[in-house]
């Protein structure tokens, strides 16, 4: 029973934390058909943002946090401007953004070891203390990370439920030609989807550095796992992401017990093979790739 | 508004040509549209008739020559402009946005395409509401307006096509192939419907494989063929034209259409 409550609780708090990092990056491939390889820097940038807020500018953490959103959403909206904008009046757009992403990833990455150095640094913005659930000790922490992780998806979707530009976001991604036939400027909804995307990745990277540590390349191993979450849903599917995020962690949680750590990324990896064989358009995903 | 519709039309093309590398779709082709008029254009496949209600709605902007709307030259601007200056558009395929329900998909156009949405309001208002609720109403389907858009018959589906449409309240509203794939009775559903909208107000070009249909309705007839214009002129002439008879409807074709007409017209 102890061993349960143990594996639910981590498993949780990882499916959390890929959840996050997941939506922005189901968001935007879901309307522009971009797959963003930079989001794994702007992640970590926002784990070193909320740090530099809190330890060099002396700023409250919830105001440390909402500075690293601002900034990765800013570079989000940079990553429309200078590659996303041009690129989408050439052709093959879907291959130019990899590519172009990867290298916009790789610029921020060296900025980041540039300015904050190659050494491990501690995430100061975390709880302390512990609740307890029968013998079990689950740190506050990861209550404070499922917490975050909660009210945020419960925003987006509420953003794109029921707000005029949720809708206008969702109807770009379901048919982009008919959304701009009834006026929707579907470059803003993508500018916008794309600052949301850096927001959502910033604070996703401050709570995965909150339990692990920050290091320029920290970003790598969530970004892909939120690519596994999603080719897993089906590409572009936010809701499916959700579900699919959090049923990974506990998977990978239980591995870590049952197996042992080494084998939790091979597990997923296996994971993900069988379901592309068995529904190669994704758990989530329709045969005609309906999104969102 | 007040100026006579016949001397300033509503629609103006001039010279208009889309080439594709050395593929021209559209060629030099001029016509004008008259406000409160149908416009029916026939062809066969491939003559350029989608072509150029992509070039008018500027999801694929002219090569050559110049559209002009109600005094305003729209021939570079994108597409969500071109919405907002009066002109909507009905596709062949069903493009609606499935996962929404009917009455979303409404709003969808009566939010945005009025006006230019820079920043969107949270909520859309009570205007957009009422004005997605009007379209629903006037297309018939208002009783369907919560279920998804993309569970819908066929034919519900092409009416909130029309729909979505007019809640963007446009001058202008270019219909492709309404009716393709419908049965007889549908077809009626959906003439119904483009006379209520040409009541409204708005000025209708409709691209139709369907002579029938399309005889009925428009109130001018434009056959295209390889991208230009080969006949335009009042429904009635269309069979006495030769090039028409030989190129597009053939002898057996013509000689049905022919007796339709003088059933309905007689």
């Amino acid at each position: 029973m102890d061993v349960l409550i143990q594996i639910v609780a981590s498993g949780l708090t990882l499916g959390a934390m890929y959840a996050v990092a997941t939506i922005g990056l189901s968001l935007v491939y879901g309307s522009l058909n971009m797959l963003n390889m930079a989001h794994g820097a702007i992640l970590t940038l926002g784990g070193y943002i909320c740090y530099a807020a809190i330890v060099h500018a002396g700023l409250h953490p919830a105001l440390a946090l909402l500075a690293a959103a601002f900034v990765c959403a800013l570079v989000g909206l940079m990553i429309y401007f200078s590659a996303a904008l041009p690129l989408l009046r050439a052709e093959n757009f879907e291959t130019n953004i990899f590519i172009a992403t990867i290298g916009i990833g790789s610029v921020i990455e060296n900025l980041m070891l540039k300015g904050f150095g190659p050494y491990p640094i501690p995430q100061p913005l975390a709880v302390d203390g512990q609740v307890v659930i029968g013998n079990v000790h689950i740190p506050l922490q990861n209550v404070f990370i499922l917490g975050v992780a909660i009210v945020l998806m419960v925003g987006v979707a509420i953003l794109l439920q029921r707000t005029s530009a949720g809708r206008a976001i969702r109807a770009t991604s379901m048919n982009r030609e008919a959304a701009q036939l009834m006026g929707v400027r579907v470059g803003r909804i993508y500018a916008q989807v794309l600052a949301l995307s850096g927001a959502l990745a910033a604070v996703s990277g401050i709570m995965i550095s909150s339990i692990a540590t920050l290091t320029p390349v920290m970003g790598g191993d969530p970004m892909l796992k939120a690519f596994i979450v999603c080719v897993v849903a089906g590409l572009g599917n936010v809701y499916g992401a959700v579900v699919a995020a959090i049923a990974l962690g506990l998977l990978e949680a239980a591995t870590q017990y049952v197996l042992g750590v080494r084998w939790s990324f091979a597990t997923l990896l296996l994971l993900v093979i069988l379901v592309l064989i068995w529904r190669p358009y994704g758990l989530f995903g329709k045969q005609q790739v309906v999104r969102l | 508004m007040t100026q006579d519709a016949a001397a300033t039309p509503l629609l103006s093309c001039r010279h208009v040509g889309k080439s594709f590398g050395a593929l021209a779709a559209v060629r030099d082709l001029s016509f004008d549209v008259g406000a409160g008029e149908i416009l029916g254009i026939g062809g066969p496949n491939g003559a350029g008739k989608t072509t150029l209600f992509e070039v008018i709605s500027g999801l694929n902007p002219a090569t050559k020559g110049a559209i002009v709307l109600d005094g305003q030259d729209i021939t570079k601007h994108a597409p969500e402009q071109i919405c907002h200056a009066g002109v909507a558009r009905t596709f062949q395929l069903n493009a609606g946005f499935d996962s929404m329900t009917a009455r979303e998909n409404v709003l969808v156009g009566a939010y945005f395409g009025r006006n230019n949405r820079a920043v969107p309001t949270l909520r859309a208002g009570r205007a957009a509401h009422e004005a997605a609720d009007a379209a629903l109403e006037m297309l018939g389907i208002a009783d369907r307006a919560d279920k998804v858009t993309g569970k819908l018959p066929v034919l519900d589906r092409k009416l909130l096509m029309m729909a979505s449409a007019m809640a963007t309240k446009p001058k202008l509203l270019l219909m492709d192939e309404p009716v393709g794939g419908l049965t007889a009775r549908e077809v009626d559903r959906v003439m119904d419907a483009v006379r209520a909208i040409k009541a409204a107000g708005v000025t209708i070009i409709l691209i139709e494989h369907v002579m029938r249909f399309l005889v009925r309705l428009s109130d001018r007839i434009m056959i295209m063929h390889h991208g230009e214009k080969i006949f335009e002129g009042l429904p009635t002439k269309l069979l006495d034209d030769r090039t028409v008879v030989d190129v597009y409807l053939g002898q057996g074709a013509s000689e049905r259409l022919r007796s339709f007409m003088e059933n309905t017209h007689g």
